[in-house]
C-alpha cells in the first residue's frame, strides 16, 4: 500500500439479476461495482463512464455479450474485457476474442476463488493499460521502426500467400519452421513479434508452445489458424496462451488479413513505446502434466533468451 | 473377379480323340469306365485344336440304322462328329459361360462342351449337369448373401434410428446442462459468500461468550471485563450486523430461487423423457407441449417468441416420451427455419374423437419439391454431417403407430405448419419402440 490508487471500476452485465447481485456482493469490498441487466444500458454506461473491467454474459435479449464486448473495445479500448457464459458457443467465443479482444473466457458455474483471482489479474492489467495509450494506425505509420518479425508455423497455401505478400509489402522478416525444436530455436534466436500457428506442427501439438510463449514472451502476438471447432480448446488458448486472434480454417482471406493487420499495428505500437508494453498475464494450465510441459518450454525459451540478451 | 477359375473346377481332362479314329473305336471308348459320365467325347488335331464332339446320341443314331455299324464303323470320326460344338475358353467368367451353355441347351441334353486355353488349345470337357449344379450352388450363395445384406441393412437402419434418438437426446441434455449453469453459477457463488459473511458472526459469538465468562467470573477484574467488552464491540462492528442481515436474507432468497430453478429443469428433463413412467399412459397432450417447450427453450431463447393456444383436452392414451420426441423435433425444425427472430404458434384442441395439435412458424418455408420428401427417411436439407435426415421420418412413424396422422403445409417465405391428429380410441395397434422405420409414403404432404 505505497500510494492510494483510484478504485477499479468493475461492471457486470447479465440478464439474470441474481447473478449480478451475487457478483456485486462478492466484489463490492475491493472494487467499485456497477451492474446492468440490459446490454443497451451497459452500452450507455460505457459511453458515459470509465469502466476498467467489463464482465459480460453471452446470451442476453437484444444484444449478445460478444457484440457488447466488441463495442466496449471501441468505446473504451483500455478496458479489460471478460466473457462469462454458461453456454459453449464457438462463434461467440471467436467473436469475443477477435472483435472484443477479451482477457478471459469464463464459464458458469464459476469457482468464486478463481473468479476473484481473475478479477485481481484483470485489475492489474487494467492499471498497466491505463498507463499506456492505445495502439492506433497514426502513431505506427510514420515513425521509423525495426521490421516486424513473423514466425509462420502453418503450411496452408492461402495463409502462406497472404503472409508472403504482407512481408514483401511491409519489409517484415519471415521465419518458418517445420518442427517444434526449430520453432523454439527460432524464437530464441530471432525477434519474433507475431506468431502465426496452427495447433499442430507435424505430429506435435503446439498449444504447450503457445502457452509457454505467453509466459516467456508476453509481447509476442499469436494468431491461431486451425480447422478445429472446439470451444473448450479455444477457451484454454484464450485464458492460458493469451492468443491474439483465432482464425478458423479454411480461412477467409478477409478475416485473416484483418487479423494480420491488427497484429502488425499492435507490434509496431509496442516497438515505438517499449516502456508501455503490457504483459498479457496468462492463466497457468490446470493439468499438472501440461503445466510441466509448458514450464519446460518456458525454461528453454528463457535460458536462450538470457543468452540472447547478454549478447546485445 | 471371383468368376475366373470357376470353369477350371468343372474341367474334366478327357483324352481327346484324333480325327482319324474310326467309329467302332469311338464306340469302344464310350464303353470304358472312365468315360461313363460323359455324353460326348472331344475330337482334336495333333496340335490340340478342337475339331468337334461326338456324342453317344449320334452313335446310337448310326448304330440303330440298318447296317449302320457296317456302313459307318470304319469311317473316321470326323465324318460323323458335330464339327461346331460349344467351345469355351477356360477363363471365361462363370456367368457368361452359364449363359452360353444355357442358351444352346436343347432337350434332351446330348453333348458336353469343350474347354480350351487362352491359345485355343484343347484342355478338357465340361458337362452340363455339373454346370447347372454349380449355378444352383451360386444361387444359394447369392441368396444367402442377399439375406445377410438385408439383415445388415435392417440392423444399420435400427442403429441410425437409435443414433438419431441419441443425437436429439444429446442436444436436449446439452441444452438443459447449459440452462443449469446460470442458477448453478449464482447458487454456488452465494454459498461461498454466505460462508464468508457468516465468519464474523461466529467470531462475534465467541467474543460475546468470552465477555459473558468475564462478567460471571467472581475473580474477574475490571480491566479484563473492559478488554472483553472492547473485543465484543470490535467483533460486532466487523460483523456489520445491520447490512449483513439484509445481505444474508437476499443471498438465501436467491439461492432458494436458484435451487427451485434447478429442480424445475431436472423435473422437466424427467417429464420429457418419462423415464419413470409406463411406456403407454393416459396423458394430457398439453403437458407434453409444455415439457417439450422447456427442453427446446435453449434453442429458442431470446430469439423466437412462442405463442401457446392450448385448449383443455381429454386424456390421450399414448407413449408420452415418443410424443415428446415428435414435439421437440417440430419445435427445433421451426426454430431452424427462422434465421432471425420469429414466432412459433402452438395450438391444441379436441374434435370428435381426436385431439389435434398444430405447430406453425413464420420462417423461410419450403418449396413443393422439398415438402414432398420431408417424411422420407434420410431426406435432409442440411449439409452433410448435420442431421441424419431421419427426424421427421421417425415423427411420421411414431404418429402412424399411434393411429394418427401428420400433415404439413408450407409456403416459401411465409412459414410452415404441421398438423398432428391423434385418435382418442385407437385400434389394438400399439406403438413399438424400436422397430425400424418403414419408408413412409409422403401422401400426407399437401401444398398450399
Amino acid at each position: 500500500m505505497s500510494e492510494p490508487r483510484p478504485p477499479i471500476r468493475l461492471m457486470f452485465v447479465d440478464d439474470e439479476s441474481r447473478i449480478l447481485r451475487s457478483l456485486a456482493l462478492q466484489f463490492r469490498r475491493d472494487y467499485e461495482v456497477i451492474t446492468q441487466n440490459d446490454p443497451q444500458l451497459a452500452l450507455e454506461t460505457l459511453r458515459n463512464e470509465r469502466i476498467d473491467i467489463l464482465v459480460s454474459d453471452q446470451r442476453m435479449p437484444g444484444m449478445n455479450g460478444a457484440e457488447l464486448l466488441a463495442r466496449a473495445r471501441t468505446l473504451q479500448p483500455a478496458s479489460v474485457r471478460i466473457l462469462l457464459t454458461g453456454y459453449s458457443d464457438l462463434d461467440a467465443a471467436v467473436q469475443a476474442l477477435n472483435d472484443g479482444e477479451i482477457f478471459r473466457y469464463l464459464t458458469k458455474p464459476w469457482n468464486p476463488q478463481e473468479m476473484a483471482q481473475t478479477i485481481a489479474q484483470a485489475a492489474e492489467q487494467s492499471r498497466l493499460q491505463r498507463a499506456a495509450p492505445p495502439a492506433n494506425d497514426a502513431s505506427a505509420s510514420d515513425a521509423p521502426t525495426r521490421n516486424v518479425g513473423i514466425l509462420l508455423l502453418d503450411s496452408d497455401p492461402v495463409i502462406e500467400a497472404r503472409v508472403l505478400e504482407l512481408c514483401a509489402l511491409g519489409g517484415h522478416h519471415l521465419y518458418r519452421a517445420s518442427r517444434l525444436d526449430e520453432a523454439v530455436a527460432l524464437l530464441n534466436r530471432e525477434h519474433v513479434d507475431i506468431l502465426i500457428s496452427d495447433l499442430r506442427l507435424g505430429e506435435r501439438a503446439l498449444s504447450p508452445l503457445l502457452k509457454s510463449l505467453a509466459q516467456a514472451r508476453p509481447q509476442a502476438l499469436t494468431i491461431v489458424t486451425t480447422p478445429y471447432q472446439d470451444t473448450q480448446a479455444l477457451l484454454t488458448l484464450i485464458n492460458q496462451a493469451r492468443i491474439f486472434r483465432y482464425v478458423l480454417k479454411p480461412v477467409s482471406v478477409k478475416l485473416f488479413e484483418r487479423a494480420l493487420h491488427a497484429a502488425v499495428t499492435q507490434s509496431r505500437h509496442w516497438q515505438l513505446q517499449p516502456h508501455i508494453a503490457v504483459p498479457r498475464t496468462p492463466e497457468a494450465p490446470r493439468d499438472e502434466q501440461e503445466r510441466a510441459t509448458v514450464n519446460g518450454l518456458v525454461g528453454m525459451l528463457g535460458r536462450l533468451r538470457e543468452r540472447f540478451a547478454s549478447r546485445l | 473377379m471371383a468368376d475366373v477359375g470357376e470353369l477350371e473346377r468343372l474341367l474334366k481332362p478327357v483324352q481327346a480323340l484324333t480325327p482319324e479314329v474310326n467309329v467302332d473305336e469311338v464306340a469302344r471308348r464310350f464303353l470304358l469306365d472312365e468315360h461313363r459320365a460323359f455324353l460326348s467325347l472331344p475330337v482334336a488335331d495333333a496340335a490340340g485344336q478342337p475339331l468337334g464332339l461326338i456324342s453317344r446320341y449320334r452313335l446310337q443314331d448310326i448304330f440303330m440304322r440298318r447296317f449302320g455299324r457296317e456302313l459307318w464303323g470304319t469311317q473316321p470320326v470326323s465324318e460323323v462328329m458335330n464339327p461346331a460344338p460349344l467351345v469355351l475358353r477356360i477363363d471365361t467368367p462363370f456367368e457368361e459361360a452359364a449363359t452360353q451353355v444355357t442358351t444352346r441347351l436343347s432337350y434332351p441334353v446330348t453333348e458336353d462342351f469343350i474347354l480350351v486355353d487362352e491359345a485355343g488349345r484343347y484342355r478338357g470337357i465340361g458337362t452340363v449337369p455339373q454346370l447347372l449344379k454349380a449355378m444352383e450352388d451360386r444361387l444359394v450363395q447369392r441368396n444367402r448373401a442377399l439375406h445377410r445384406t438385408l439383415e445388415d441393412l435392417k440392423r444399420s437402419q435400427a442403429q441410425l434410428v437409435q443414433s438419431e434418438k441419441m443425437a436429439s437426446l444429446g442436444q436436449m441434455v446439452a441444452g438443459i446442462a447449459h440452462e443449469l449453469n446460470t442458477p448453478l453459477g449464482y447458487v454456488g457463488n452465494n454459498v461461498e459468500l454466505i460462508r464468508a459473511l457468516s465468519e464474523p458472526l461466529f467470531a462475534l459469538n465467541d467474543a460475546l461468550a468470552r465477555l459473558a465468562a468475564c462478567l460471571t467470573d467472581p475473580a474477574g477484574d475490571e480491566e479484563a471485563v473492559a478488554r472483553a467488552f472492547e473485543a465484543a464491540e470490535q467483533a460486532r462492528r466487523e460483523a456489520d450486523a445491520d447490512t449483513l442481515a439484509d445481505d444474508l436474507r437476499q443471498l438465501l432468497d436467491d439461492t432458494g430461487y436458484g435451487l427451485e430453478q434447478i429442480s424445475e429443469l431436472v423435473k422437466g428433463l424427467k417429464d420429457f423423457s418419462r423415464l419413470d413412467r409406463a411406456p403407454s399412459d393416459d396423458v394430457d397432450l398439453n403437458d407434453c407441449v409444455r415439457a417439450a417447450l422447456l427442453i427446446a427453450r435453449n434453442n429458442l431463447k431470446n430469439r423466437v417468441e412462442v405463442r401457446q393456444q392450448l385448449q383443455a383436452l381429454p386424456p390421450l392414451r399414448c407413449a408420452p416420451s415418443q410424443i415428446n420426441q415428435v414435439l421437440l423435433n417440430l419445435l427445433n425444425n421451426a426454430a431452424q427455419a427462422m434465421d432471425g427472430d420469429g414466432v412459433i404458434l402452438i395450438k391444441t384442441w379436441a374434435e370428435d374423437a381426436r385431439v389435434l395439435l398444430s405447430v406453425e412458424d413464420n420462417g423461410k418455408g419450403m418449396p413443393p419439391e422439398v415438402l414432398e420428401r420431408i417424411f422420407d427417411p434420410f431426406f435432409t436439407t442440411k449439409p452433410v454431417g448435420e442431421g441424419t435426415g431421419l427426424g421427421l421420418s421417425i415423427c411420421y412413424r411414431i404418429i402412424r403407430d399411434h393411429g394418427g396422422s401428420i400433415r404439413v403445409a408450407s409456403r416459401p417465405g411465409r412459414g410452415t405448419r404441421f398438423l398432428i391428429a391423434l385418435p382418442l380410441q385407437r385400434a389394438a395397434h400399439t406403438a413399438e419402440a424400436d422397430s425400424p422405420v418403414d419408408a413412409p409414403s409422403p401422401r400426407e404432404a399437401e401444398h398450399v
